[in-house]
């Protein structure tokens, strides 16, 4: 098995183009949140109506109008992102031979939500010859790989995970599965989701957005007493995933080695919600981290999934006390600011395990008791050794530990 | 390199012949096609009316799921309920060392479109219809339903799905992760495929024809296949009964086209060769093959393609068959219900035939075993294989329980 690290990341969203576009908003408190079309009249009265959106980001420079046109919003962030990426590992411009060993990953909570709904329209509303054919191809959730598959000339395995918030991290394991077994000479992990009105509106009557506050704010409050729910985002992150070995030939430094990895579910999770399986969870975690020979007491930093919502970041919370006892190292939660979906919380977590860029809580919390834990308010800027993690609605489950530095012997994940 | 195959110690089925292994055992050997005229939608409208439709369950699985359980979750739930019970594992993977991968298309997509119509004309929906309606949504249902507390995936790579999933359950198990997994897929009928591919003109208004000279497109299908997987060291110390093995996945992209595949078949023999080679199985040694068979054109033309190149002249005289003639396309799920097809084969010594109106296209040099089952009552080692929107490709070597 080889040793995978991470040596290149890319990311677009409402913060922008580009990690350090990311990593400066993410210091600033997180973009800002914009009114939602809700003119289709999806939406409860009441509830949820902002979210962070990319639709002003300018992505003509990464991703041609003439290319552009043929995609859904999500191919489209996945294609620009990738594109960053590939630049920020030393890999642009390589020839589409270089890649005929390349595999691509997306991770994806919702897949093309827009497509999807356009479809349905025109389906229910003009008949199902009235079906597109280009929409209908962009439809799948892997189309977003295919894109960039295309785009690159990647020839390696292409495949799409959906485990909605854990999405990002188990298409980052799997990722590290076809370099570590050989399948792959390098990954693309592509974490991508986009944030339509339609899915905003079926999020809200799940109730799994912050609600309105008093001054009309919608704020995510990751472990908090306060918190009433996530902040809804769309973007897209990706990692190139590598051998060390390719990487130091290119004369250059990964920005973290994967550690260790874990998966898991919770069993007691009902399909829309998070479940109060946290022993089960810190089992899977803690087993995890054993293979990789990776012991809790030398993590220094946790990037945590929590979003805000009520019994997601409880059972956050439970699994992170399971695992360190009363020894809990600082926690950060990127979601607060960055939002839930599309990409940001991937790429924060790396830019914060690579020692590029960490932002603590943007504003204090309230403890909950249920929870237990506080984030950061000054996080470690240089950490040895991070746990990522994000536990999804509906069970999934998934960490990784990154480390910096060179990995040990027969060290991989 | 080749790594160590992993054992097969249940399976599992639902699909156009009925709910259950033996419905499809017993349908595969007659080979008469379960597609025809279905009702789970009105097809009044779309160009063709045509597909597998599964039956509907007996009675006590009905209810398997709750009463928010989707169709492709009952689907999956029935499959892994009879894949664990074939394996001997009773009715939970609790406190095991146990994973679950599944692959997957449109999950609850016939549920969402209920919703949708319903909110689009005014109408109140309840939003809890939703809940499983990712393509996640089976194989979460599964997991809780066995208690699962290991690694939990759902592939969503088109209709390579399930064999890029049981390609991740047999690494999960080598790696040491899991000890036992079960793998496969499930996805129903619904009106969004249903119109996408006739808008693509790729749905033939006959019950689909692999590899004729009249062939004009797939049939749709639905339903769910599973199997048991397990290390053979963790077959061994319970004493199960072994069903066959999985010995080697393999996977890659044309990146050629959205839609059509590599017409030189180059694509898909990369993932073959990746799969022979990490099944440490020679091209020779192959018995016969479960192709993705779908009745298009293009598809078959590039797997004909793969064949001449993987095996070379023996590639005219190769056993070949398409369960997608006989239940149709499962789509997410068609890798797993066809490698539950591959092993019955195996075990039954026979390879099912691939039905289909028409005249054999001999200028694709397949081998393709019609009319009747062929009797190949020393095969030990048999191939599937898939491709997808997108170019992703994915193969599989499957052996007999008693090749190793």
């Amino acid at each position: 098995m080889n040793a995978v690290v991470v040596s290149g990341l890319g990311a677009v969203g409402p913060f922008g183009v580009g990690a350090e576009a990311l990593a400066a908003s993410w210091r600033a408190g997180g973009p800002s949140a914009c009114e939602v079309d809700r003119a289709a009249g999806y939406h409860r009265p009441g509830g949820a109506r902002r979210a962070l959106l990319a639709a002003e980001v300018d992505l003509a420079a990464l991703v041609p109008p003439a290319q552009s046109r043929r995609m859904s919003p999500p191919a489209r962030l996945a294609v620009a992102a990738a594109r960053l990426a590939l630049a920020d590992a030393g890999l642009a411009g390589l020839e589409r031979e270089a890649h005929a060993a390349t595999g691509l990953v997306v991770g994806t909570a919702f897949g093309p939500a827009w497509v999807t709904e356009q479809l349905l329209s025109q389906i229910f509303a003009q008949g199902p010859e009235a079906a597109s054919p280009a929409l209908f191809i962009e439809s799948v959730a892997s189309a977003a790989a295919s894109q960039v598959a295309l785009g690159i000339g990647a020839r390696g395995p292409s495949l799409a995970l959906t485990g909605r918030e854990a999405s990002d991290l188990l298409a980052l394991v799997d990722g590290a599965r076809l370099v570590a077994t050989g399948a792959a000479r390098r990954a693309l992990v592509i974490v991508v989701d986009e944030m339509s009105p339609l899915l905003h509106a079926v999020l809200d009557r799940f109730r799994a957005l912050a609600r309105p506050e008093a001054d009309g704010r919608e704020v995510a409050r990751p472990f908090d007493l306060r918190r009433s729910g996530a902040l809804a985002s769309e973007g897209a992150a990706v990692l190139v995933l590598e051998r060390p070995e390719d990487v130091a030939e290119r004369g250059r430094r990964p920005l973290v080695r994967l550690a260790a990895a874990a998966r898991g579910f919770d069993a007691t999770a009902p399909a829309w919600d998070w479940g109060a399986g946290e022993g089960a969870l810190a089992a899977a975690l803690a087993g995890g981290l054993r293979r990789g020979g990776v012991e809790p007491e030398a993590i220094e930093l946790v990037v945590s999934g929590a979003a805000g919502t009520r019994r997601g970041d409880r059972l956050e919370a439970g699994v992170l006390r399971r695992l360190f006892g009363e020894r809990l190292p600082p926690i950060v939660a990127p979601k607060g600011s960055l939002g839930a979906w599309g990409g940001a919380f991937v790429a924060a977590a790396t830019l914060a395990a690579s020692g590029r860029a960490i932002a603590g809580a943007a504003e204090g919390d309230v403890e909950d008791p249920a929870c237990g834990v506080r984030t950061a308010a000054l996080p470690p800027p240089a950490p040895a050794l991070t746990l990522v993690s994000s536990l999804a609605s509906g069970g999934a489950a998934a960490w990784v530990a990154l480390a910096v530095g060179q990995p040990g012997p027969g060290s991989s994940v | 390199m080749s790594g160590a195959a992993v054992a097969v110690t249940g399976l599992g089925a639902v699909c156009g012949f009925g709910w259950g292994l033996e419905p499809l055992r017993h349908g595969l050997a007659a080979g008469h096609t379960a597609i025809e005229r279905f009702d789970r939608f009105d097809t009044a409208g779309y160009r063709t009316s045509l597909a597998a439709q599964a039956p509907l369950p007996p009675r006590g699985v009905d209810a398997a799921g709750g009463r928010r359980a989707t169709w492709a979750d009952r689907f999956a739930l029935a499959a892994a309920h009879e894949a664990m019970a074939c394996a001997g594992l009773g009715a939970t993977l609790a406190g095991r060392a146990a994973g679950l991968f599944f692959g997957g298309a449109t999950g609850g997509m016939f549920e969402s479109e209920e919703y949708f119509a319903a909110i689009g004309a005014g109408a109140g929906a309840a939003v809890s219809r939703l809940a499983s309606q990712q393509p996640s949504g089976p194989a979460d249902a599964v997991a809780r339903a066995l208690a699962l507390a290991g690694p939990v995936t759902t592939t969503a790579a088109a209709c390579a799905s399930a064999t890029l999933a049981l390609g991740a359950a047999l690494d999960a198990l080598r790696s040491g992760e899991i000890e036992i997994a079960l793998a496969g897929g499930s996805d129903s009928l619904c009106r969004l495929t249903h119109a996408g591919f006739n808008a693509l003109r790729a749905i033939d208004e006959r019950p689909c024809r692999p590899f004729r000279v009249e062939r004009q497109g797939m049939s749709i299908g639905e339903g769910a296949g599973v199997l048991v997987l397990e290390t053979a060291e963790h077959a061994r110390r319970r004493g199960a009964r072994v069903v066959g093995w999985l010995a080697g996945c393999g996977a890659s992209c044309d990146a050629y086209h959205m839609t059509s595949p590599d017409p030189g078949g180059e694509g898909i023999s990369r993932a073959v060769a990746a799969a022979l080679a990490d099944a440490g199985v020679a091209a020779d040694a192959i018995d016969f093959v479960n192709l993705h068979g779908t009745g298009t054109a293009a598809n078959d033309a590039a797997e004909a393609k793969m064949l001449a190149r993987v095996f070379g002249a023996r590639a005219r005289r190769l056993p070949a068959t398409s369960t997608k003639s006989l239940v149709g396309h499962l789509l997410g799920a068609a890798g797993g219900l066809e490698a539950v097809a591959t092993l019955l084969g195996l075990a039954d010594g026979a390879v099912h035939p691939t039905a289909g109106e028409g005249t054999l296209d001999a200028a694709l040099g397949v081998d393709l075993v019609v009319g009747a089952p062929r009797a190949l009552p020393m095969a030990r080692r048999a191939l599937s294989s898939n491709l997808a929107f997108g170019g992703a490709n994915a193969a599989c070597v499957l052996l007999h329980a008693e090749a190793r």
